[in-house]
């Protein structure tokens, strides 16, 4: 287990939520349909909440080491989107807060810790 | 193999639940389906996640959070999905972890644990469980997504 500060910077583009949506089937359109998702109030489409959750997965198991696969435990909520274009910097801090950063606001806060 | 695509209805494809057809205690359907090492691969590629961060023992794993793209074709077995859905939260354990390199069964379950409206927003709670057919439990996972019908 690390006690370090861990973060990746992940670029998003419309073809990552292609390339998601594709492999967990998921046709809602606001992830596809730049048109339908301004209609909404959205800056453009969305990412898949659970695509930037593997984001968050990823740093915990390289955080927790062996311990994430039996006893992990992470809690996010998704409270801006994420949309092609945002520059998204992924953080989990010593204590274990978890956070997904664009460069227009926070869009996922949590935890990741060991039941 | 089982893509996820090939047991989650998809969006727009059949008439969607409302949030009225949602019961609180409902149970999901069981929905057996097999995670193979190229279903982990292409998860590992979509997630941007690094092979080195899931190493058990000199083994490699796949990330526990593969389960993540069957999740929602748990939930709409019962309720077929409909367009505009916004994921709010998501409180996941894991439990035991899966293979890169080798396929798993897996049995998902589940039940809606609450619905309620909130600021205008149409929210629905729900559980999915994920296990091997023996009963060992992978991941289990406390969601909540708001619908606009």
């Amino acid at each position: 287990m690390s006690n370090d500060k861990v973060e990746k910077t992940i670029p998003q583009t419309q073809a990552m939520f292609d390339n998601y949506g594709k492999l967990n089937g998921d046709n809602d359109i606001l992830h596809y349909d730049d048109a339908f998702a301004k209609e909404r109030g959205f800056r453009g489409t969305l990412g898949h909440g659970l695509m930037y959750t593997g984001y968050v997965c990823d740093l915990a198991a390289k955080k927790y080491g062996k311990d994430w696969f039996y006893r992990g435990r992470l809690k996010v909520k998704y409270v801006r989107p994420v949309c092609p274009g945002d520059k998204l910097v992924v953080t989990i801090e010593p204590d274990g807060a978890a956070k997904c950063q664009s460069q227009f606001d926070t869009t996922l806060v949590g935890t990741a810790s060991l039941a | 193999m089982t893509r996820p695509s090939d047991v989650k209805p998809r969006e727009g494809d059949q008439p969607a639940s409302l949030y009225k057809d949602w019961k609180v205690g409902a149970e999901f359907p069981p929905l057996p389906f097999t995670v193979t090492p190229d279903i982990v691969k292409e998860y590992m590629s979509v997630v941007d996640a690094d092979p080195k961060n899931y190493v058990i023992d000199g083994r490699q794993a796949a990330p526990p959070n593969t389960l993540f793209v069957y999740m929602m074709a748990v939930m709409y077995r019962l309720y077929p999905p409909q367009q505009g859905g916004i994921m709010l939260g998501n409180t996941v354990e894991f439990h035991s972890p899966i293979w890169a390199d080798e396929d798993t069964e897996v049995i998902g379950s589940g039940r809606v644990t609450d619905k309620y409206e909130k600021k205008g927003r149409k929210i629905i709670c729900y559980d999915v469980d994920f296990k091997r057919p023996d009963g060992t439990m992978i991941m289990s996972v406390n969601h909540m997504s708001a619908f606009p019908e």
